[in-house]
């Protein structure tokens, strides 16, 4: 039972828990108590360190810009000014404050009012929901799609949307680098042959691909009907994403052990037979490396062309509430900017599990 | 490790799928009919954007007060990033309508920029713009504005204020940019024509400059509205015209000063339509209709009296505007705000219902066409009839007058709220410089400006 | 006719001035249903030697026929088992056999294929690995995988590359028994390369020196005169076995002696960087290692 949820968490990524588990159960205390503090507490501390200085800097921050203001009224309006603005500030009105960066506390409370607002919005949309089912039911009797939900989408529904895109962008790009990689991969000549085009294209930016994407898909779908922006927006991350897997792959393929290939030699086996047994198998590892590279260039690029792309998401969330400017707009970017850094650090654990599972170890062939 | 394969093959494939076919429920005819009219909806679920601009208004209380579900219509209303993005998106399709600058559709129809047929329904507000300016340039701009008995400055501030900072600036060799929403923007026409009253060159465009800086005094540029102040703060631009909040946003900030409401510039002015394409209008003649009745009873419900407040709670919302409600409160509740402390009443600053203010005059729209050829937009001369032509296709007093015909039978509106005209305001004089302007006579009004193309009467 | 004749085999690698002469003149005919053993030092060129046979490399020089017929490339009726295993560890060991058998009698049932495997795989008893991937193996299960491979191909010739030179001692002499008992089942023709004499006389039929290289050639056959089944305590003391273990070093120390005076090869030594894992090094590879199948 132990030993098995152990494996399941290393198998989640969630190793470092083990030696906690290993000192619940009594085994080892000194050695596993050492390993839970390297492990676990270390990492912690270092959070809660920089929590710190992130809290002392904000504060700092907002007084220097409190002051300024403070500053700024006496020049221009005299004393009396000065001590209202002063007094406005202590008093927390929204149309007085500092806009600065935010507090460790006021990021919290920002999330926390996401979460609610997550509520308000689910209660919403079922009210929706009851509210058209008799309009749903008849417009489905005359096999019209039903009326969906109007309203804003919430953060959680806006991390979802992210996520689509970004695996509806990444399994492109797979589909484009993986069989691409293994062609030029199985010749040099091609290799060479691509190999200009492939750093030519590697570093362009996502903001560039957007648009090269954005001229191409404009002119060729022109049903309305179509939802273009997420369209453009996960085939340009699918674009930008890819190049690591192109060249993992191409890389992997090139370099397969000679011995495997021998082996495919002396079976006689086919360029088909080749390809699927032998080659691909034996570049899961750099294929899989390639793909995790992926999978965190995507969710990485996923901001900036979500923000351009006009497709909802958590870029756009960003884009919108840094044009809002409002008094809790910061903190709500800062919320976007953990959120997505802890999504791309558990989808970066989840690859790393697949690649365990799928790939061979290579010191036993 | 086969069955583990496909598996995840196939959740990537299901994501994909459901993430394109959850799109695609939005759009398609359809026949409802809706509880209080008799209007059959060809098309019950719409998609429509806007800018994060006070004067979106309509489309927020449309939505939030019902008014939209009544007509048996179900809006989802999107913000967009900027003006060319949102007159993309409607010509393309992927959304059924917008809050669009007026110059858009017009530009659209008179060919400046991306050609398309689009149609105006539905006037969204008048005056709502301001002219701000940074600290630095108000500094030295200050000793020129001439004050009261009390030492307050004396409203409207003309541009002949700025003149010798623009000059200042000009024999220091620093080029003095401002910043506009759009080529085809109110805010363009309104701070050259501002400018042009004091003998300030704003450039003109020409065929092979569309930039729209030949001959400049000032500089102007592009920048989207919700980067005003931003980008004033930086130090690229020294001043701007905006619509609200972002001038209100200056003061609030405390990094500029505006100077000038587009209220004292042209009284009662269009600023921004309800614009949907023509093809649009055609296939689903009573869901435009039915739009429209929507959007005229929430303009008739923002200019009740009382109702400001909540509609400042409502644009407040991040979805909508998103700013602080005390930013959007001060352009909305009456009062506009100047230098810091400096809040004068301005009880027309923001008009969405009284003075008809929903009714697309044809007048209105020939006003935007003809500062498109002073400023060279439209480069060559064109006849009289032209003008008169070219705005019958785009504003469509038509589709306004039926919704409203529905509205008052419902007794939703009195039904004196109905113009009686011909398409066309009376003249008016009341510019910042007494121009007289009469819809009717488009090549003699433009033949009146000192600065600016001049054409042959034909 | 013989099964498997070399005539005049020459070949060499590289050009110029890093040309080097592998093999040379080497002729060599093997009868259906012999047991042959190719006994040289490492680095003598016995690879290179298995390898035209079995069709990877070709000859610059004369012929390597089988059956007659010219060898035009590598091929299922000769069986290879690798020095290094060669296994796919991404597959089971029943897999790895049902490769080659899938290749082979691709006209068999499934149900035949699966009792063919089965058997090969239990002929090396192996049946209670047969679920498990290469590394959960030892080294002398890999191999007798690596034999199951070879034999269930059902081969006209089995070409032995050094099988056993990476286990130890133990593992190696049982192994060693083992093969020879599978082999004499159904007394395929088989060819085995080793380094090893004893080994050559407990298995083979025939010895045949391989001088040392460059040049190296095949030297005069010494043929072992033991019956079969052989037990390998009884050879050891057996005077016939010691004189013939003798002669054969003998004559490769003489000829390797005498090789060494004339020499004056230089050894290039491989040219190996290492590689940073996760580093991508792009259209940098060996041209030796390029894998080419357009």
């Amino acid at each position: 039972m132990k030993n098995k949820s152990i494996k399941t968490l290393k198998f989640l990524g969630l190793g470092f828990i083990e030696p906690l588990i290993r000192l619940i159960s009594g085994e080892e205390p000194k050695k596993n108590t050492q390993l839970f503090i390297k492990k676990s507490l270390l990492p912690l501390s270092s959070i809660f360190l920089f929590v710190l200085i992130w809290h002392l800097g904000s504060a700092a921050l907002y007084n220097s810009e409190a002051e300024v203001r403070i500053e700024k009224a006496r020049s221009e309006q005299g004393e009396a000014a000065a001590i209202a603005m002063a007094e406005c500030i202590a008093s927390g009105d929204v149309s007085c404050q500092p806009n600065t960066l935010p507090s460790p506390t006021k990021v919290w409370g920002a999330f926390q009012a996401l979460l609610d607002d997550h509520n308000t919005i689910s209660q919403k949309k079922s009210d929706f929901k009851d509210k058209v089912a008799a309009t749903n039911a008849q417009r489905e009797a005359q096999g019209l799609d039903p009326i969906t939900y109007t309203g804003r989408p919430s953060f959680v529904d806006q991390i979802g949307t992210s996520l689509k895109t970004v695996a509806a962008g990444c399994l492109l790009a797979m589909l484009i680098a993986v069989p691409i990689g293994i062609i030029i991969g199985l010749s040099e000549s091609l290799r060479t042959s691509f190999n200009w085009l492939i750093q030519i294209f590697k570093p362009v930016s996502p903001v560039v691909w957007l648009l090269l994407v954005f001229m191409v898909v404009k002119t060729l779908i022109t049903d309305p009907s179509l939802d273009k922006s997420f369209i453009i927006s996960f085939i340009s991350v699918g674009l930008c994403a890819m190049w690591a897997t192109l060249v993992n792959t191409s890389m992997g393929v090139s370099t397969v052990d000679k011995d495997y290939i021998n082996v495919a030699r002396v079976l006689k086996l086919n360029v088909g037979q080749n390809i699927f047994k032998i080659i691909l198998p034996a570049s899961f590892p750099l294929i899989f490396t390639g793909l995790r590279i992926t999978v965190s260039v995507a969710w990485m690029v996923l901001i900036a062309i979500e923000l351009l792309a006009q497709s909802p998401g958590l870029g756009s969330f960003v884009w919108e509430e840094f044009q809002n400017g409002a008094n809790d707009s910061n903190a709500k970017i800062i919320v976007a900017m953990f959120v997505i850094g802890a999504i791309g650090f558990m989808l970066d654990r989840i690859m790393l599990s697949v690649q365990n599972v799928m790939t061979f170890n290579k010191a036993a062939a | 490790m086969k069955i583990f394969k496909s598996t995840i093959v196939l959740i990537l494939l299901t994501v994909i799928w459901s993430a394109c076919s959850g799109t695609k429920a939005k759009n398609k005819e359809t026949t409802v009919t809706s509880a209080s009219s008799a209007l059959l909806i060809e098309k019950p679920q719409l998609t429509f954007g806007f800018i994060k601009l006070t004067d979106m208004a309509p489309l927020a209380i449309a939505k939030e007060l019902g008014y939209f579900e009544d007509e048996g219509l179900f809006v989802t209303i999107e913000a967009q990033s900027n003006w060319k993005n949102v007159l993309d998106r409607v010509i393309d399709g992927q959304l059924d309508g917008s809050h669009m600058l007026a110059g858009q559709p017009i530009a659209a129809g008179a060919g400046f920029g991306r050609q398309a047929e689009l149609v105006t329904p539905f006037s969204m507000d008048l005056n709502g713009n301001g002219i701000t300016v940074s600290n630095e340039v108000w500094s030295k701009m200050k000793p020129n504005v001439p004050l009261d008995a009390e030492g307050k400055t004396i409203h409207p501030i003309k541009a002949d204020a700025l003149l010798p900072v623009v000059t200042e600036f000009k024999n220091s060799g620093r080029p003095f940019k401002m910043g506009m929403v759009f080529p085809v923007s109110t805010h363009n026409y309104e701070i050259r024509y501002w400018l042009a009253a004091a003998g300030i060159h704003p450039g003109m465009y020409t065929a092979g400059n569309i930039q729209g800086q030949v001959d400049a005094d000032v500089l102007l540029s592009v920048t989207p509205p919700p980067q005003m102040p931003a980008t004033l703060e930086a130090g690229t631009i020294y001043g701007y015209c905006v619509g609200e909040p972002w001038n209100q946003q200056a003061v609030f900030k405390g990094i500029g000063v505006p100077v000038v409401t587009n209220y004292d510039i042209w009284k009662n002015n269009p600023e921004k339509v309800f614009v949907m394409t023509k093809k649009f209008v055609e296939e689903n003649p009573n869901t435009a209709v039915a739009v429209t009745k929507a959007l005229i009873r929430a303009a008739k419900w923002l200019d009740e009296p009382g109702n400001r407040p909540e509609a400042v709670g409502i644009l407040s919302m991040p979805e909508y505007v998103g700013a602080d409600s005390v930013v959007i409160a001060n352009s909305m509740t009456g009062t506009f705000e100047f230098e810091k402390g400096d809040k004068r009443s301005m009880p027309d600053f923001n008009v969405f219902y009284r003075y008809n203010a929903t009714f697309p005059f044809y007048s209105d729209g020939i006003w935007f066409l003809t500062q498109m050829r002073r400023w060279g937009q439209i480069p060559e001369s064109k006849p009289a009839e032209w003008y008169h032509s070219t705005i019958k296709e785009i504003y469509r007093p038509d589709i306004w007058s039926s919704a409203a015909d529905m509205l008052v039978k419902e007794g939703k509106i009195p039904k004196e709220d109905m113009p009686e005209t011909d398409g066309y305001k009376s003249p008016t004089a009341d510019f910042i410089d007494g121009t007289q302007y009469d819809g009717k006579d488009p090549i003699g009004y433009i033949n009146s400006f000192k600065i600016g193309n001049k054409d042959e009467a034909l | 006719m013989a099964l498997l004749e070399l005539n005049n085999i020459s070949k060499s690698f590289g050009v110029g001035s890093t040309r080097n002469e592998v093999l040379s003149d080497i002729n060599l005919s093997v009868e259906e249903g012999e047991f042959v053993a190719i006994v040289g030092f490492s680095g003598s060129g016995k690879s290179t030697l298995i390898n035209l046979i079995n069709g990877l490399l070709f000859p610059d020089e004369g012929e390597v026929l089988l059956n007659g017929k010219k060898i035009v490339g590598p091929g299922p009726d000769r069986g290879v088992i690798f020095q290094n295993y060669s296994l796919l560890p991404w597959l089971s060991v029943y897999s790895n056999v049902k490769l080659a058998v899938d290749e082979v009698f691709s006209h068999l049932t499934r149900k035949e294929k699966e009792e063919h495997i089965r058997k090969y795989i239990d002929m090396v008893n192996l049946t209670p690995a047969i679920d498990k991937k290469p590394d959960e193996l030892s080294g002398g299960m890999r191999q007798r995988v690596s034999v199951a491979r070879a034999l269930a191909m059902n081969p006209e010739i089995l070409l032995m590359d050094e099988p056993l030179s990476a286990l130890d001692a133990l593992t190696r002499g049982s192994l060693q028994e083992e093969i020879i008992k599978i082999w004499s089942q159904d007394k395929k023709t088989a060819i085995l390369i080793t380094n090893d004499v004893d080994e050559g006389i407990i298995m083979a039929d025939r010895i045949i020196p391989l001088t040392p290289g460059p040049r190296a050639t095949l030297g005069p056959e010494f043929k072992v005169p033991f019956a079969r089944p052989r037990d390998v305590t009884e050879m050891n003391r057996d005077y016939t076995y010691k004189r013939l273990r003798n002669n054969i070093l003998e004559y490769l120390m003489d000829v390797g002696a005498s090789r060494k005076q004339v020499s004056d090869q230089k050894y290039i030594l491989p040219d190996i960087k290492p590689v940073m894992p996760g580093r991508i090094i792009f259209g940098k590879k060996r041209k030796e290692e390029a894998v080419k199948y357009f």
